[in-house]
């Protein structure tokens, strides 16, 4: 078995991550449950891949995700950062074993959980029951009725990335940042978050938490790590990563460096886009050094961009656009989980099955070492008859993306699951095969390589997930010709699921976002007398760090683009 | 005032009102924390918004629980903060201090005093009280042997601000073994060769030393031992995982021996490094049922367990970066990188080796070690918030110790307060031209609040405290005082002592921060409403 483990650092990250774990739950309920459909039953997934088994000291078997989530103190809401599952039933409230003092108590205002907390609440209490063979039909059809009203809930109340989870994490799984005794806002920078990690105890804490979930693996495949480089949160990744790199050296990390929509610079304060523009450049270059594949993932606005027209996003819902973030990161994601078969397993339900070392050798390790690629998704995937093809409708997550570049030397590794053939027929896996292949004969830029991956199992759409859906998609997914219903935006409810296509592309088309921040580094940081050196002093680099790192960036650059060098020298 | 034209919307506290709005965060985070000081201070619970439990009396702790937004409180915090991590101890004395000292300075500049003269006064005041720390410490002589009992005294003095007596003396005991354990002579203490591992357990609240090491993982092969005596112990950094070639190879095969053939090949360089290990211990355990254990920082994989198992050895992977360098303190031996060059000489030893397992938590003990340079200090407790505040304590404790003897120094308990402060008021504010005199002053007044909390939290009337205090130490007495009875005792007798480092780093720190606040007439913020309560 290969195992990966799972990183989220940041705010938005762990918006991102809930998503993909409520997808990856929702997978394993739909598995189990008698009524759901076929392709959900004999998925082919592995999913021990992502989660691990345990058991708590009361002898109950757990399995909870393989995950590290780093946050700030008290963005877990109304969840407690130790879960519900090791919990010992009766939690004496008052037992001061310790001091026979006199004892002051501090409690903060209990935070309301809301709707769906609470379902998720009476229906674990509800299992219990049954299980005990109490009667449960009863509470069975009054959580039916409440379900548009959790929908109706959460689409307005949103407020930690908790308040939409259902998954159960394991003790060591979420660490919460004290004494950062800073403001959400003013943690903006990379130099702040290096600051709050090297003191005291969290890297400590945190590396300690990683080994206990790498030491049970028995040959990890890799690590997933998802960072929220909007901010603060970049410069503890890049200490962590560091420490990564240092003590598993064999264990490839594959990066997706988020950054949600409404992070966008606030251009009437210059002194705050200086920074923020010399935090992107310093936190993607430092970001970049340890790890074996970078994705940057964040559009300035989803609204606004191309995926507008079957999906209804809120720009400054993170809940809404994190939602497509971990859509896509799952696609991905489903390549590592595949059983690898030997040909003549024509039957089997998924095909293409790579692990993160080879997905890293395939796009970053051949003759051009690019690391840096772009994440493109068709969210829903059309049926094959379509008159667009499926690669046209692939759009770029990666933002500073050139588009209609011809590269040579691109190299692509596609999923695409759950897509159906023709009207309401899923395509089988040869059938997927051929029509990608088909694709990408007719297409104009083709890429030097390409691997496809595919499974029949298309992205389950889990009750909290976001009415995001617009009203030309059916409940399977599917393209409709005519608008459903009057209202504009379609959620878990109406929709069950629906075909998704991915694409990791290593393609020069990447270069006007490393070339941006090329060129703020330069500009802001290196260059005489530049206005930002003194900030990058204060967040603890000094001019040989900032020209490092200049270097580095300006080695991604040249990798993908050898002619930019001469123009380089002359400046 | 450049910025008011350049963005009309920033506020401006000037004056007076910048000063008092410095004075009052600082009199503030001094009233949260000041119910902590001392052994009859309260401990604090706090709840948070999803019910969970944290339990603490340290100053450092809640500091870092507290949501502080004052700028002017973030900077005392800091100070705190970085008071423990430099000393290990006296946060919650410095923003008592600091606090303290704000006060005297209100008083004064409602008196009409400029604050810069008060400044003044408060840098004579410092150097002055330092020389004086620097008379009135108790050296203590450290050599080889270092007096177990001052140390004793020492730790203890710290524990039982934070834990109850029962508890604190039982870890007394523990903590300075500890620091003796790992002390080599001539060199710093390092007390991560310390390491503190907990365990829940249901209703124990126990705390014990490990004379070796205790690891938080076990082996992960159900054929292999889960207790052994004698053993050698092979303390490596080396990857016994299989690992695929960097170039991308397919293999081809017509039958299952061929395929079996073609990994088997794979393998082989993993298995080579397995068999070397295999050799060496059939060297060392050939003629005796002595057993050998391998702990790895790096991965191993099952088939490599199964190797390793099938040859009678227990294998670890995955340990701690530090517990390498551990294992070779507690066990001897040395850490290897390389099998190629393994010798019975890198071997450690262990008289017992074994595993304990808790639900799906593993742990494993490698005791009866020769002659430990390392050790562990195992805490068990019923849930986390007290674990988490014993390991607070021991960590205090074991930095107390570590303190007297790098300072070979230890200052008494409340003494040293008290007669700073008539030291400074007779002596010293003579030798003071002009109204800095004032400043002294208020320096010296200031040095009486930790007495002053003391007994208020130990329930006696501070004025007839202090009034009797000082009145005890103008006989030429050193006076402390008992908590119990409110009566000046000889602390030299009662064997409560403090670091003379962390008195040293309070009394150096307190006024730096204090002055600084002081001298801000202006304060400058834009894009927020300052005055809005935190």
């Amino acid at each position: 078995m290969k195992e990966i483990v799972t990183i989220q650092v940041g705010s938005y990250a762990n918006f991102v991550g809930s998503h993909f774990w409520n997808f990856q739950d929702e997978l394993l309920g739909l598995a189990d449950s008698p009524e759901s459909d076929q392709i959900f039953k004999s998925h082919g997934l592995n999913m021990d891949v992502l989660y691990r088994t345990g058991e708590t000291p009361q002898g109950i078997l757990t399995y909870t995700p393989r995950l590290v989530s780093v946050d700030f103190q008290g963005s877990l809401g109304s969840v407690s950062s130790r879960g519900t599952l090791y919990n010992e039933i009766p939690e004496t409230p008052v037992d001061t074993l310790t001091w026979t003092g006199p004892v002051t108590t501090h409690t903060s205002q209990p935070l309301k959980k809301n709707l769906f907390l609470q379902s998720l609440y009476l229906e674990e209490n509800a299992n219990l029951g049954s299980s005990r063979g109490c009667e449960s039909e009863n509470s069975d059809s009054h959580t039916e009725v409440q379900d548009e009203d959790i929908v109706q809930s959460l689409e307005n109340e949103v407020q930690y990335w908790t308040d939409y989870s259902k998954v159960h994490y394991h003790p060591q799984s979420l660490y919460e940042l004290s004494g950062l005794w800073s403001e959400i806002n003013d943690f903006n920078n990379y130099g702040i978050g290096r600051e709050a990690f090297s003191g005291g105890q969290h890297a400590e804490e945190i590396n300690e938490r990683l080994r206990f979930f790498v030491e049970e693996c028995d040959l990890p495949q890799g690590i997933q790590f998802v960072v929220d480089d909007s901010g603060g949160f970049s410069g503890i990744a890049g200490e962590f990563l560091e420490n990564i790199a240092d003590e598993y050296t064999n264990i490839p990390v594959l990066l997706y460096s988020v950054h949600s929509p409404d992070s966008g610079m606030d251009s009437r304060n210059r002194k705050l886009a200086i920074s923020r523009k010399l935090h992107d450049a310093v936190s993607f270059s430092k970001l970049s050094a340890f790890c074996k594949l970078i994705v940057p993932v964040g559009l300035p606005s989803l609204n606004t961009s191309r995926m507008s027209k079957y999906l209804c996003l809120e720009d400054r819902k993170p809940y809404h656009t994190s939602a497509v973030y971990a859509s896509a990161i799952h696609s991905i994601s489903l390549p590592f989980r595949m059983q690898p078969l030997g040909p003549s397993a024509q039957l089997s339900n998924t095909s293409g099955a790579v692990n993160i070392k080879d997905l890293v050798q395939m796009l970053a390790g051949q003759a051009r070492q690019n690391m840096v690629t772009i994440l493109d998704i068709a969210m829903p995937a059309p049926a094959f008859t379509a008159q667009q093809s499926l690669l046209e409708i692939l759009q770029p997550l990666t933002p500073e993306i050139a588009e209609g570049v011809e590269d040579m030397q691109a190299l692509e590794s596609m999923t695409v699951h759950g897509a159906f053939a023709s009207g309401c027929k899923r395509a089988t896996v040869s059938e997927v095969k051929d029509a990608v292949q088909a694709a990408y004969v007719s297409a104009v830029e083709r890429p030097k390589f390409s691997h496809l991956s595919t499974a029949q199992c298309p992205l389950p759409i889990p009750l909290p997930f976001p009415s995001i859906f617009g009203n030309l998609i059916g409940r399977n997914g599917e393209f409709l010709d005519t608008p459903i219903s009057e209202s504009a935006s379609r959620g878990s409810l109406e929709v069950h699921s629906v075909p998704m296509a991915a694409r990791l592309r290593s393609s020069n088309a990447v270069l006007p976002f490393l070339e941006n921040r090329l060129a703020n580094l330069r500009k802001f940081g290196l260059a005489r007398g530049a206005l930002g050196t003194e900030l990058l002093r204060n967040w603890g680099f000094g001019k040989e760090d900032v020209e490092e790192l200049g270097e580095a960036l300006s080695n991604m650059v040249t990798t993908l683009n050898p002619a930019s060098l001469e123009s380089s020298d002359s400046d | 005032m450049s910025l008011k034209v350049l963005n009309p919307n920033a506020e401006v506290l000037n004056k007076s009102h910048a000063l008092h709005m410095n004075i009052n965060a600082a009199k503030g985070l001094q009233d949260v924390l000041k119910s902590n000081l001392g052994p009859k201070g309260t401990i604090k619970m706090l709840v948070g918004g999803a019910g969970d439990i944290k339990l603490t009396k340290d100053g450092n702790t809640l500091l870092k629980e507290m949501q502080i937004q004052s700028p002017t409180a973030i900077m005392i915090a800091r100070t705190a903060v970085a008071q423990d991590d430099t000393s290990g101890d006296g946060t919650t004395s410095t923003v008592i201090f600091i606090g303290e000292l704000m006060k005297q300075a209100e008083r004064c500049i409602d008196e009409g005093m400029h604050p810069r003269v008060l400044v003044d006064g408060f840098e004579i005041a410092k150097r002055a009280t330092l020389q004086y720390l620097e008379k009135f410490k108790t050296p203590v002589v450290m050599g080889d042997e270092p007096d177990k009992e001052i140390l004793k005294m020492v730790a203890r003095t710290t524990l039982r601000t934070k834990l109850y007596e029962a508890l604190a003396d039982q870890l007394t005991d523990i903590v300075v073994n500890a620091v003796l354990c790992i002390r080599k002579p001539e060199e710093p203490i390092d007390l991560f060769m310390v390491e503190i591992m907990h365990m829940r357990h249901k209703f124990d609240v126990d705390t014990r030393l490990v004379e070796g090491l205790v690891l938080d993982h076990g082996s992960r092969h159900p054929d292999m031992k889960r207790r052994a005596e004698n053993c050698h112990i092979l303390t490596c950094n080396v990857s016994l995982e299989y690992e695929k070639s960097e170039i991308n190879a397919g293999f081809f095969y017509s039958n299952a021996e061929q395929r079996e053939a073609m990994v088997a090949a794979e393998r082989r360089s993993v298995d080579e490094r397995v068999q070397k290990i295999i050799d060496l211990k059939n060297k060392v355990c050939a003629d005796n049922d002595n057993n050998f254990v391998i702990i790895n920082q790096k991965g191993i994989d099952p088939p490599s367990l199964d190797i390793l198992a099938r040859a009678g050895i227990i294998a670890l992977r995955r340990a701690k970066r530090r517990n390498m360098e551990r294992l070779v303190l507690a066990c001897g031996g040395e850490a290897v990188n390389s099998v190629d060059d393994l010798t019975p000489d890198c071997l450690g030893w262990a008289g017992l080796v074994y595993e304990h397992v808790l639900g799906e938590e593993k742990y494993t003990f490698v005791e009866n070690v020769k002659n430990p340079h390392s050790c562990t200090i195992l805490i068990k407790g019923p849930n986390d918030h007290t674990i988490a505040q014993i390991k607070d304590a021991v960590r205090d404790g074991l930095r107390g110790v570590k303190n007297t003897i790098e300072d070979e120094a230890v200052v008494l308990v409340r003494a040293f307060e008290v007669a700073a402060r008539q030291h400074l008021v007779n002596e010293v504010k003579k030798t003071v031209k002009g109204r800095a005199q004032l400043g002294v002053e208020a320096f010296a007044d200031a040095l009486l609040v930790v007495p002053k909390i003391l007994a208020e939290n130990s329930g006696l009337d501070t004025q007839d405290v202090i009034i009797e205090l000082t009145g005890e130490h103008d006989k030429g007495n050193v006076v402390g005082l008992n908590l119990h009875t409110g009566e000046p005792i000889d602390p030299q007798m009662e064997g409560i002592f403090d670091n003379y480092s962390v008195k040293r780093q309070i009394i150096n720190s307190g006024p730096v921060i204090a002055s600084q606040l002081l001298l801000v007439d202006e304060v400058i913020r834009a894009g927020r409403n300052m005055r809005k309560p935190t």
